[in-house]
C-alpha cells in the first residue's frame, strides 16, 4: 500500500513537473534558450517539485475557501432575517449531496490514472484505493478548518462543526458505493464530467432546492441536516467496506478512461480530428464546377463547404438585421430615447471594431482550408510553385471577403438608418464613412487572418496551433480590439482613420505575401 | 543526366541528422535508400523536396554537357507513405484540377478515363469522393498525379509497406516501367523489397550516405553486409 502510494505520487508529480517544464518551452524566446537537455536539469526540476508540493497543499484549501466563502457565507448574506445556522445547514446539505456525486474523483478521468493504470498497468484495484483514501484524508484536512471557521461563525456547535467534514466523505463514499453497485447491476460506468439528463436534472433540483426556498423564507429546521449529516457516517462505512471487496476496478477504469486513451494517443486524436473535418465536407453528387484550373479547385471547395463556411455568415446577417429593426422600432415608438441613441451611435464606432472582430469567420476558413484542401495538396509539389501560390491566395482573399462582407453590410447599413432614425447628422458625409468604414473592418479582418494562415501556415496535421508567434499576434488582435472600446472618437473621424488604415494594412499585407508566402506556405514537421 | 547532392547538412537542436552528405544519383536506375527507423531517411528527402531548410549544403542537376542547374519544384516528385489527397474533390475532380494546371509541362496529355485505366482504379470508383478512397486507392491517385508531370526526379518514401500485395504488385510494375528518363529514389526499410525492385542500394548510416556493391546480390552473404553494415556503424 505504501508503495503505491509512494509510486503515484511520484508519477503525479513527474507528469506535474515536465508539464510545468514543456509550458517553459512552448514560449518562443525561451525556446531558444531552453536546451534540450532541459528535463535533465536538477536544479529546475527541484524548483518544479517545490512548486508542485506547494500546489498540492494549496489546492486542498484554496478550493474550500472560496467554496465556503462563494456558495455559502456569500450566499447566505443575502437571506436577511433567517436564522444563521439554519441557512448554513440548509446550503451545506443540498451541496454536499450534489458534490458527493459531481466530485467522486473516483470516476474522474484524469492523465495521472491513465498513466498508472493504462500505460504503466499498475494494479487498478491497489490504485484507486489508496489514492481514493488519500483523497478522502485530504478532503477532511481541507474541509476542517473553514466547517469550523464559518460553521462557529453562523452558530453551529463545535461538535457538528468537528463532524461535518466526516460527513461529507461519508456521502462521497455513499455515492461511490451506489455507482460501483450500479456498475455490477447494469454494467454502466459513470463519469462525473459526462452526466445523463436525468443527473443533470437531479443537480438542478438540488441547487433550486438549496437556493429557493430560504428566498421566500423556508429553511430545513436544523435537526434535519443533523440527522442526515449523522447517519452519512456509519452508511459511509458501510460503503467503504463494499469499496474494499470490489474487485472490478480495471473494467471500471477502462470504461472511465476509454475517451482518453483516444486522446491521448496522438494518432487516434489527429484520426478523430480529421474525421471531424470531413465529415464537414457537402456529400452532394450533384455539386459541380464549369471553371478551369484555381477556379474551378475554389468553386468546388466553397460549395462542399458551403454549409460551414456561409451559415454562419448568414446567421449572423439575419441577426444583425432583426437587432436594426428592433432598435429602429424602438425610435418609432419612443421618441424620448432618440437623442441618447443618436449619441450613441456616434461615438460608438469603436466598439464596432472589437464586435467586427468577434463575428469575423476568418479563423473557421482557414482552418477548414487547411485540413480539409491545403494539407494534402501542400505535399504536392506543383501546388508549391510560387505563381499557384499567389493566384489562389488572390481567389481566396475573394472568397473570405465576401463571406465577411454580407454581414458587415448588413450591420453598418442597419447604424447608418439608425443614426438617420434618431435624429441624423448635420454632415452627410458620416453615412457613407459609417457603412464604407464597417465593412473595411470586415475587410481587414479578413485579410488579416488569410495572411496570417499564408505567411506563418500555424496549424500541424492535427489543426493544432503550432506555432507561437501566431498566438502572440492572435492575442495583441485581440488586446487591440478590446483597447479599442475606450476610445471615444467622433464617427466621421474614426471612420476615416479606419478606412486609411485599412488600405495601408491590406497593401503591405498583399506585398508580404507576394514576397513571402513561396517560402513560408508550407507543412509544418 | 545525372542528381548530385554536396554537403548536405541538417540538425535539429544538437542532434546532427545529416552530416555533409554527398552523393551521385544516375538517370535511369531506381535507388533503393536503406536506414534503420530514425537514420533521416524521411528528413533528407524533406529536404530535397525543400519541405526543410538545409543547414547547409546543396543539390541540382547536371546534364550530359556538364551544365549544372537547380531542380524546380515541379520536377520533383515526392510519394509519402501515408498517402494525402484532398479530401473534399472527387477522384476525377483532382485529376482534371491538376491536368488544367499543368496543361503546359504534360506533353502529352491523355483523357482522364485512360489515365485511370493505367492505374487500374475501377469506373465506379472515379466519381467518389477521396475522403472515401481506400488506402490502396488513395496511394495510387498520388502515384499518378506524381508522374503524369513526368518528374526528373521521383522521391518515394516507403510507399509500398502498407499496401496489399496485389496493388504493391501493381506499383512494383509501374515503378520499372517508368524508371527511364529519370532518378527514382526508394526509401524502405524492407530489405527484400529493396534488393528486389532495386538497381542499386544505398544506405544512410549515421547521418552519411553510402552506397552498396551489388556484387553476388540475391545471395544471403549481400543481405548479411548490409545489415552488418547498418547495425556496426549505429553502434559506433
Amino acid at each position: 500500500m505504501n508503495k503505491t502510494l509512494r509510486l503515484s505520487f511520484s508519477l503525479k508529480n513527474t507528469y506535474r513537473v515536465n508539464g510545468f517544464l514543456y509550458s517553459l518551452k512552448q514560449i518562443p524566446l525561451l525556446k531558444r534558450l531552453l536546451p534540450q537537455s532541459l528535463y535533465r536539469v536538477t536544479g529546475l526540476k527541484i524548483f518544479a517539485n517545490i512548486l508542485s508540493v506547494f500546489w498540492e497543499i494549496l489546492s486542498a484549501f484554496l478550493g474550500k475557501l472560496l467554496y465556503f466563502a462563494v456558495m455559502i457565507y456569500g450566499a447566505a448574506s443575502l437571506y436577511d432575517g433567517l436564522p444563521e445556522r439554519e441557512v448554513f445547514l440548509h446550503l451545506f446539505l443540498f451541496l454536499t449531496l450534489i458534490g458527493s456525486f459531481m466530485n467522486t474523483g473516483m470516476f474522474n478521468p484524469t492523465k495521472d490514472k491513465y498513466y498508472a493504470m493504462i500505460l504503466l498497468r499498475m494494479d487498478a484495484r491497489a490504485y484507486t484505493l489508496v489514492n481514493y483514501g488519500y483523497l478522502l484524508v485530504k478532503t477532511v484536512i481541507g474541509f476542517l478548518p473553514f466547517t469550523v471557521l464559518f460553521g462557529i461563525d453562523h452558530g453551529v456547535p463545535l461538535w457538528l462543526c468537528l463532524m461535518l467534514p466526516f460527513s461529507v466523505i461519508g456521502m462521497k463514499l455513499c455515492a461511490a458505493a451506489i455507482s460501483l453497485s450500479r456498475y455490477t447491476l447494469k454494467g454502466k460506468g459513470y463519469n462525473e464530467n459526462k452526466f445523463s439528463r436525468y443527473m443533470m436534472g437531479a443537480v438542478v433540483l438540488l441547487l433550486a432546492a438549496a437556493y429557493a426556498p430560504p428566498a421566500f423564507g423556508l429553511v430545513l429546521p436544523s435537526a434535519v441536516p443533523t440527522v442526515l449529516f449523522a447517519a452519512s457516517i456509519p452508511l459511509g462505512l458501510l460503503s467503504l467496506r463494499y469499496l474494499i471487496n470490489f474487485r472490478d476496478y480495471r473494467a471500471v477504469n477502462q470504461e472511465l478512461l476509454a475517451g482518453l486513451t483516444n486522446q491521448m494517443d496522438a494518432s487516434a486524436g489527429t484520426q478523430i480530428i480529421k474525421k471531424a473535418n470531413e465529415d464537414k465536407i457537402a456529400a452532394d453528387a450533384s455539386i459541380s464546377s464549369r471553371r478551369k484550373g484555381f477556379e474551378y479547385l475554389n468553386e468546388l471547395f466553397i460549395k462542399r463547404h458551403r454549409k460551414i463556411l456561409w451559415s454562419s455568415s448568414k446567421k449572423l446577417s439575419y441577426a444583425a438585421a432583426v437587432v436594426s429593426a428592433g432598435v429602429l422600432l424602438l425610435l418609432f415608438l419612443k421618441p424620448e430615447v432618440r437623442s441618447p441613441v443618436n449619441m450613441m451611435v456616434r461615438t460608438a464606432l469603436p466598439y464596432f471594431v472589437f464586435l467586427m472582430y468577434a463575428v469575423n469567420r476568418g479563423t473557421l476558413f482557414t482552418q477548414a482550408l487547411f485540413m480539409n484542401c491545403d494539407h494534402s495538396l501542400l505535399t504536392y509539389s506543383f501546388y508549391k510553385r510560387p505563381a499557384f501560390i499567389l493566384r489562389l491566395f488572390r481567389i481566396r482573399l475573394r472568397e473570405i471577403m465576401k463571406i465577411n462582407a454580407v454581414p458587415a453590410l448588413v450591420i453598418g447599413g442597419g447604424l447608418a438608418l439608425i443614426l438617420f432614425a434618431s435624429g441624423g447628422t448635420e454632415d452627410l458625409l458620416t453615412y457613407p464613412v459609417l457603412i464604407v468604414s464597417i465593412l473595411f473592418l470586415s475587410l481587414f479582418f479578413s485579410i488579416h487572418y488569410l495572411t496570417l494562415y499564408y505567411l506563418l501556415q500555424p496549424y500541424n496535421a492535427g489543426t493544432e496551433v503550432r506555432s507561437g508567434t501566431y498566438r502572440i499576434i492572435m492575442t495583441v488582435t485581440y488586446l487591440v480590439c478590446f483597447y479599442c472600446m475606450q476610445l471615444r472618437l467622433p464617427v466621421l473621424m474614426f471612420g476615416l482613420m479606419t478606412i486609411v488604415f485599412c488600405l495601408i494594412y491590406g497593401v503591405v499585407a498583399c506585398f508580404l505575401i507576394y514576397r513571402l508566402a513561396p517560402k513560408t506556405f508550407r507543412i509544418r514537421t | 543526366m545525372k542528381f548530385v547532392i554536396e554537403q548536405l547538412s541538417k540538425s535539429f537542436e544538437n542532434k546532427q541528422v545529416l552530416k555533409n552528405i554527398g552523393f551521385t544519383f544516375e538517370e535511369g536506375k531506381i535507388y533503393g535508400l536503406l536506414g534503420r527507423n530514425g537514420a533521416g531517411k524521411t528528413t533528407l528527402f524533406n529536404c530535397l523536396n525543400r519541405d526543410l531548410r538545409a543547414d547547409g549544403g546543396c543539390f541540382y542537376l547536371l546534364d550530359e554537357e556538364g551544365t549544372r542547374r537547380e531542380l524546380s519544384s515541379e520536377e520533383i516528385g515526392y510519394v509519402l507513405s501515408t498517402p494525402t489527397v484532398p479530401e473534399f474533390l472527387t477522384g476525377r475532380e483532382f485529376l482534371k484540377f491538376f491536368i488544367d494546371i499543368n496543361e503546359k509541362s504534360i506533353g502529352d496529355p491523355r483523357t482522364i478515363d485512360e489515365y485511370f485505366e493505367y492505374m487500374s482504379i475501377l469506373p465506379e470508383d472515379r466519381d467518389k469522393l477521396l475522403k472515401d478512397y481506400s488506402h490502396g486507392m488513395k496511394n495510387k491517385m498520388q502515384m499518378l498525379i506524381n508522374i503524369i508531370a513526368k518528374p526528373k526526379l521521383l522521391l518515394l518514401d516507403e510507399p509500398l509497406t502498407s499496401l496489399d500485395v496485389v496493388v504493391a504488385e501493381e506499383m512494383k510494375q509501374l515503378l520499372r516501367s517508368f524508371k527511364q528518363d529519370r532518378i527514382t529514389i526508394f526509401s524502405t526499410h524492407i530489405m527484400d523489397l529493396a534488393v528486389d525492385l532495386c538497381d542499386e542500394i544505398v544506405l544512410l548510416n549515421h547521418g552519411e550516405l553510402e552506397r552498396v556493391e551489388k556484387t553476388d546480390r540475391d545471395s544471403r552473404l549481400f543481405k548479411e553486409k548490409i545489415i552488418a553494415a547498418l547495425r556496426e556503424e549505429s553502434n559506433e
